[in-house]
């Protein structure tokens, strides 16, 4: 027992170690800054309150905090009701194993592709005589291009694609758990498939939508690239509340809107791990 | 022969046949079961049987062939439009509802008011001795509580027929035997309809009426357990049922009433069949237990052999001793009169020759290798004795 103990150790001291000194000590000192002022281009390193003072009385802050949670959920509601039907789809309809696998890459390989790469490929379909203008046009369906870049939908549509397979293979793996003879089951004591879809799959499936939405929603909320080209300096996000204070040497104001982020990071961990605990296991 | 009285007729399948890929699970089967009947089906794992409790319950639909329900064909009806209820064999309890609400389940569904759900949920738990455990979560209970949860929720719905496939397979065996009872009480009591898929012949011959045996997706022999017994109609049927002696040998000449064989060197007489002909290869079928050691009513079939091994087992001691080329098996009661015989001891053994079955050594005997035939294995044979 002793000796696994000291061996658990050993095991976790290089994750530990480079966790502490490249993540945790920068992250609390630049924290830190926080309890300091900037004022006249200078960072001031006196202890007080006042930079919290100033981010939570100024009606923009509220404005930032708004865009990024509304921008978040919708982001991750869009992906939610994505992936679960295609994660169905994968696990019930595609019968053959490397299909599977083959659709599984097929959906993964946006994140083997740079994130920069990645949003500047949305530019030349968003862009108003970009792909996607230009065939609603051709179709007839639009006179005028619908403006898609550098405002709210061109981010929404950017970061729902990006984080859609972290949404389709947590609810894919509970899928895969989950008794297939209890739909049977359900079928057998006169269920249609609706009513065995809703009152069987769906909540034995809960847990893999709440995972989904954890961790969509929080890659959403810290989402920094996307936002920042795709919104044209016109989406204002805490990431780049953080990012542009800290460019202008406004290390106290970045660092609560770094609170802030986490805290609201952490929040919404916990409020959705509480759902968790409450949703029954399968 | 039947041991219900009542031949209305409520399954029946007719040639019914059932591939995946390139594998025929159920091959051109074809039964009838009648109302209120305990019908088992019966075969080694990968012999079909699921499959075709699955086909009568709509999970599958026959490549060819067609199953009626209730004199109706059911096509490609799915199972919640049949008056048909399973019970898994995995049971597939909902986890996320009590005990209440798994069995009120199928009443919810086809919309039954409140208060008649609460009434028949009621009823079918005291039913299978499950009251008070209505708001128990599945994973509360134990297997066999669960086992008859299960049971409920499928005879809650008062189904036509009540499929059941392997159900008790996961219970120890004192539960199972304890649970066997009462399922033959229950089926008894309620008068429904019974479907039972098994690979346990101890089972399928305490609880059924009838008993449909299948092997590599084919019905081989549907009677009465008894009449199985007596008559396996295969080599296979007549290993899987039971335990017996399989002598393989060829038919000599046919009498009026006895036919002669000739097996390995050894002649043997067995009651006629009527289909055999000089030259036929064949199997001879007698039961362990009617085989007499050192008997005074000798009779018919007298051989003389050794004793290899003896196992007692408590109300029966079992011997194996080597006739000739072969090993055969005899059961004899333990205690009363009955001497135990020693390791080595030359006996003789005897048995009337109408207690033996001839069996016909067919293509489908030959290749099946789940039952052995009591021939000796040579190699093994030459093995043991250098020891």
């Amino acid at each position: 027992m002793r000796i696994q103990g000291l061996l658990a150790v050993w095991f976790l001291a290089p994750a530990l170690g480079i966790m502490t000194i490249f993540y945790l000590i920068p992250l609390g000192v630049y924290l830190l800054n926080g309890f300091h002022l900037f004022q006249s281009g200078k960072i001031v390193p006196i202890w007080t309150l006042r930079t919290f003072g100033s981010f939570f009385q100024d009606p923009f802050s509220y404005r930032v905090i708004g865009t990024s949670l509304s921008l978040s959920t919708v982001v991750t509601l869009l992906d939610v009701a994505l992936g679960y039907p295609i994660a169905y789809a994968l696990h019930t309809r595609v019968k053959s194993p490397g299909i599977r696998a083959l659709i599984g890459l097929l959906l993964f390989s946006p994140l083997l592709v740079s994130v920069v790469v990645r949003t500047y490929g949305w530019f030349i379909l968003l862009a108003n005589q970009g792909l996607i203008n230009a065939l609603l046009k051709n179709a007839g369906i639009i006179s005028q291009p619908l403006p898609l870049l550098f405002n709210t939908w061109g981010v929404i549509i950017s970061l729902a694609h990006i984080l859609l397979p972290f949404s389709i293979f947590p609810i894919y793996s509970i899928m895969t758990r989950m008794d297939p003879t209890l739909k049977e089951a359900a079928r057998d004591l006169g269920a249609n498939w609706w009513k065995a879809f809703t009152q069987i799959t769906l909540p034995l499936t809960m847990p893999g939508v709440i995972t989904a939405i954890l961790i969509c929603f929080t890659l959403a909320l810290s989402a920094f690239v996307t936002p920042q080209l795709l919104g044209g300096g016109r989406i204002q996000v805490l990431p780049l509340t953080v990012y542009n204070n800290t460019v202008e040497i406004n290390w106290p104001t970045g660092a609560v809107a770094g609170f802030t982020l986490l805290l609201l990071s952490i929040t919404a961990i916990w409020i959705i791990n509480a759902i968790l605990r409450r949703l029954p296991s399968i | 022969m039947l041991a219900t009285s009542n031949q209305e007729v409520e399954v029946q399948l007719v040639e019914v046949t059932k591939r995946f890929g390139d594998v025929t699970a159920v091959e051109s089967v074809s039964f009838t079961v009648h109302k209120g009947e305990f019908f088992s089906l019966l075969g080694p794992s990968g012999c079909g049987k699921t499959t075709t409790l699955r086909l009568i319950g709509g999970f599958e639909f026959p490549d060819t062939g067609e199953v009626y329900l209730n004199g109706r064909p059911m096509g490609r009806i799915p199972p919640n439009r049949r008056e048909t209820n399973m019970v898994f064999q995995r049971l597939a309890l909902f986890p996320h509802y009590s005990v209440f609400e798994n069995v009120a389940f199928g009443l919810r569904m086809k919309r039954v008011p409140e208060a008649e759900i609460r009434r028949r949920v009621t009823t079918v738990l005291e039913m299978v001795q499950m009251s008070g455990f209505e708001t128990r979560r599945i994973t509360e209970l134990s297997g066999g509580q669960q086992q008859r949860v299960a049971l409920a929720r499928a005879l809650v719905n008062n189904p036509r027929v009540l499929l059941l496939d392997e159900p008790l397979s996961s219970l120890d065996l004192k539960l199972r035997l304890q649970m066997q009872e009462e399922l033959k009480r229950l089926q008894r009591d309620l008068g429904t309809t019974f479907i039972y898929v098994t690979h346990d012949q101890g089972e399928a011959l305490a609880m059924s009426d009838r008993i449909g045996i299948m092997n590599n997706g084919r019905l081989l022999q549907v009677g009465s357990p008894m009449e199985i017994y007596e008559h396996p109609s295969t080599p296979f049927v007549a290993s899987f049922i039971g335990d017996t002696n399989l002598i393989q040998g060829s038919v000599d000449f046919v009498d009026e009433e006895v036919t002669a064989i000739t097996a390995s060197g050894l002649h043997l007489l067995v009651k006629r069949a009527g289909w055999e002909t000089p030259g036929d290869q064949v199997y001879v079928c007698i039961r362990p237990e009617r085989i007499l050691m050192n008997s005074d009513r000798e009779t018919g079939n007298v051989l003389h052999g050794k004793i290899q091994e003896r196992l007692f087992k408590g109300h029966f001691v079992q011997y194996r001793i080597h006739v000739g080329p072969f090993t055969l098996q005899t059961t004899i009661p333990y205690g009363g009169s009955n001497r135990i015989f020693g390791m080595g001891e030359e006996v003789t053994i005897s048995w009337d020759p109408h207690q033996a079955v001839l069996l016909q050594a067919d293509e489908e005997g030959r290749n099946f290798d789940g039952y052995s035939p009591s021939r000796r294995d040579e190699r093994a044979e030459r093995t043991a004795s250098t020891r």
